[in-house]
């Protein structure tokens, strides 16, 4: 095979079109960083005319992106160079050596000018593998023209979100109408649901001193809500335990749901020109439940860039990388597309005052609770599946709560002491 | 029935030998190989780019899949799947080729319908179908809500029963007409001479049905059971993109759930190990319809 890959790369270089001195190919979804990416390489290339990129454009479902990259990534492809990583794979993939490290690669500076926390979760040995590219939260939101129709306040507790979409679906008398959409589905999200629902009770993933706790009577309490909101108090949909992020984006944008919970993407489409929902429709940080107004409820996420470390062209991909994760490619970012940066210099730039709704996602962000992918590293898919699997048991009813944690917590023992 | 080969007969056999041989070099390198590998893999703890050298570990996979309930209930919806879907694909698929073989006005056009949905990619159907059985927007619900039958929306791929039936039907409607396809074939290779004489015997239809047709179809109808019931039991895209395996884990096959242990969890050894078993439980079966119709001739 030695002999064959450098016949291989010289015949497709004299057939490649264009003749660049370099290419470099980029894998990353067209949803998630929206507009920006065509805009950096564009503005890249502009600098750098010698220099080839292709855009491959990944599937922007998580899971499916991941397949390929493990695909790829496990047979050494040396395509792409660079590559998108979900915050949550970061850790794994940086510990199974999938990601090159950056130290030394890049300058000092450029690293340490990125928000530290969020770093943290693409560090393995002290060494930073990916920069986060941007990050994003579930948000809840809301129907204004509804709540003003019932004179409803916008909610701030569950008790309160129960009542108004009691108030709202009854006084509507539509049965096309729904009181909350989500996405419970047995996917990521559906985790990232019970994290804020828990969250928002006083509980979560890990117990104070930092031991898994999942079967908490704070989680119980706060999973119990989630399946009386389907089951006792009808107020979502049955449809509710298939649906992906954009079913309940699109139901609530066809104006058939007053609440909906999920991520900073669906900002766009909602308030499109051609959204029935444009102009009636706001949100606010995911709520708690009553006693816990401090509570962190927004559950986050976000997305890193790295270089692959069978790359044959690490240096250049580092000099684009630096360019696409840097503070004027942030900003531009931030303030047309709503990205939130994970530069905190570029917060700071006066250019920002004007955004509102990035200014409303980060007050948002400051009640922020992460997965625990960076302490369980290359476990952490196993883990989120043993959650998806037991929360989804409760949700349909197989086990009780009480039993379905109860089930998870042993499954995670033995997972994590393994 | 030993002889001597004639040099003319020699050389002949050789130049067979000489066109088989790249076929036969193919099938071991893209049959065989992976086959073995699996086992290999499958006794063993590795890691496919090599960071992790192979180390033998016996049994302990298969140890860890006869704990594991969710591979038990894997082996479950596959066999509950095939037991389901199987016998009724035959049974409407003998109805479909009994009518093809009619004499009728647009004929043509009736097997070119009957073909279609087994023309399609299977992922192709199933994504249809997902729509048709969307809970909010989906054709089944509209229908049922419309006349008044129910007055919520049924939850067709939400609920464990109805999720399993949902995917039964996706998969007979699409390959009833491949049964239907082999067993025309057959009917259309018994003579009419049989027929002729059962009519003048006063044979009725369904006389001519049980008493010709059937026995004579037998040797069809077991090859499309062969090669239909290995498809169902490795079935993939169905559940895949149906379902994802849901809801919780009702119809998760085998494959289902040998590729979310290979590609979510990264777990190739373990992942090799559910497919040997599911090798051999396709293997056991194949070997039982083909005692079956070895002992038929």
């Amino acid at each position: 095979m030695k002999f064959v890959m450098p016949i291989l790369a010289t015949t497709m270089a004299l057939a490649a079109p264009a003749a660049y001195a370099q290419d470099l190919v980029l894998s990353i979804g067209s949803r998630g960083y929206g507009p920006a990416v065509e805009r950096n390489i564009e503005g890249y290339q502009a600098e750098h005319p010698d220099i080839g990129i292709e855009w491959n454009k990944v599937s922007d479902v998580p899971g499916e992106t991941r397949k390929l990259y493990v695909t790829g990534l496990t047979a050494k492809s040396p395509t792409p160079d660079l590559f998108a990583v979900d915050v949550i794979w970061a850790g794994e993939f940086a510990q199974r050596g999938w990601l090159e490290p950056l130290n030394g690669l890049l300058d000092d500076g450029t690293i340490a000018a990125f928000n530290p926390s969020l770093l943290d979760a693409a560090k393995v040995d002290g060494k930073v593998h990916a920069l986060p590219l941007y990050a994003d939260g579930i948000h809840f939101f809301y129907r204004t023209d509804l709540l003003e129709r019932y004179g409803l306040e916008v909610p701030q507790t569950w008790q309160e979100v129960q009542a108004a979409a009691q108030t709202i679906t009854e006084g509507e008398g539509n049965p096309q109408l729904y009181g909350f959409v989500s996405m419970w589905a047995k996917i990521e999200g559906l985790f990232m649901n019970w994290l804020a629902f828990t969250n928002g009770n006083g509980g979560g993933f890990y117990d104070a001193e930092g031991n898994v706790a999942v079967n908490s009577p704070a989680n119980i309490e706060a999973t119990q809500f989630m399946v009386d909101l389907l089951h006792k108090h009808r107020l979502a949909p049955d449809s509710i335990l298939n649906a992906r992020p954009d079913d309940a984006r699109t139901l609530f944008q066809q104006g058939r749901a007053a609440f909906l919970m999920v991520q900073d993407f669906v900002y766009a489409p909602l308030s499109a020109d051609d959204s029935p929902v444009a102009g009636k429709f706001d949100f606010t940080r995911v709520p708690y439940f009553e006693g816990h107004d401090d509570a962190d409820t927004t559950t986050m996420g976000g997305w890193f860039l790295g270089i692959n470390p069978n790359s044959e062209n690490k240096e250049a991909a580092a000099d684009f990388l630096t360019f696409f994760t840097g503070k004027e490619q942030q900003l531009a970012a931030a303030v047309e597309d709503n990205r939130a940066p994970t530069i905190p210099a570029v917060y700071e730039d006066p250019a920002m005052a004007d955004n509102e709704v990035l200014a409303k996602f980060g007050a948002n962000y400051a009640f922020g609770v992460v997965r625990p992918s960076a302490g369980t590293g290359a476990d952490y898919p196993r883990v989120s599946e043993v959650m998806q699997l037991e929360i989804t048991n409760a949700l349909h009813r197989q086990k009780t709560v009480e039993e379905a944690l109860n089930d998870a917590q042993a499954q995670l023992e033995d997972l994590l002491s393994r | 029935m030993t002889r001597t080969l004639s040099p003319l007969d020699r050389r002949r056999h050789l130049t067979g030998m000489a066109f088989v041989t790249p076929t036969l070099l193919v099938i071991t390198a893209i049959l065989v190989y992976p086959i073995l590998q699996s086992f290999v893999l499958s006794f063993g703890q590795s890691s496919l780019d090599g960071s992790e050298p192979y180390r033998f570990v016996g049994l302990q996979h298969y140890a860890t899949l006869a704990a594991s309930d969710r591979f038990w209930n894997a082996l479950w919806v596959t066999l509950v799947f095939t037991g389901l879907s199987i016998p009724l694909e035959l049974g409407i698929g003998i109805g479909l080729a009994v009518l093809m073989n009619e004499h009728f006005r647009f004929k043509g056009i009736a097997r070119l319908a009957v073909l279609f949905p087994w023309a399609l990619p299977t992922a192709l159907n199933t994504l249809m179908w997902r729509w048709m059985y969307n809970t909010d927007y989906g054709l089944f619900n509209a229908a049922a809500l419309q006349s008044g039958l129910v007055d919520r929306p049924i939850n067709w791929l939400g609920d464990e029963t109805l999720a399993m039936a949902s995917m039964v039907v996706v998969a007979v409607w699409k390959t009833s007409s491949f049964m239907a396809l082999i067993i025309l074939a057959g009917l259309q290779s018994i003579p009419r001479e049989l027929y002729e004489a059962g009519r003048m015997d006063g044979m009725t239809r369904w006389q001519e049905f049980r008493e010709i047709t059937l026995p004579l179809l037998k040797g069809p109808i077991l090859v499309a059971l062969i090669v239909r019931s290995m498809d169902a039991l490795r079935t993939f895209e169905l559940p895949f993109n149906l379902t994802d395996g849901g809801p919780v884990t009702a119809t998760e096959s085998l494959s289902l759930y040998a590729y979310k242990v290979i590609f979510d969890f990264i777990e190739f050894n373990y992942g090799a190990a559910i497919v040997v078993v599911q090798f051999l439980v396709i293997f056991a079966m194949s070997l039982l319809y083909i005692l079956t119709l070895r002992n038929r001739d």
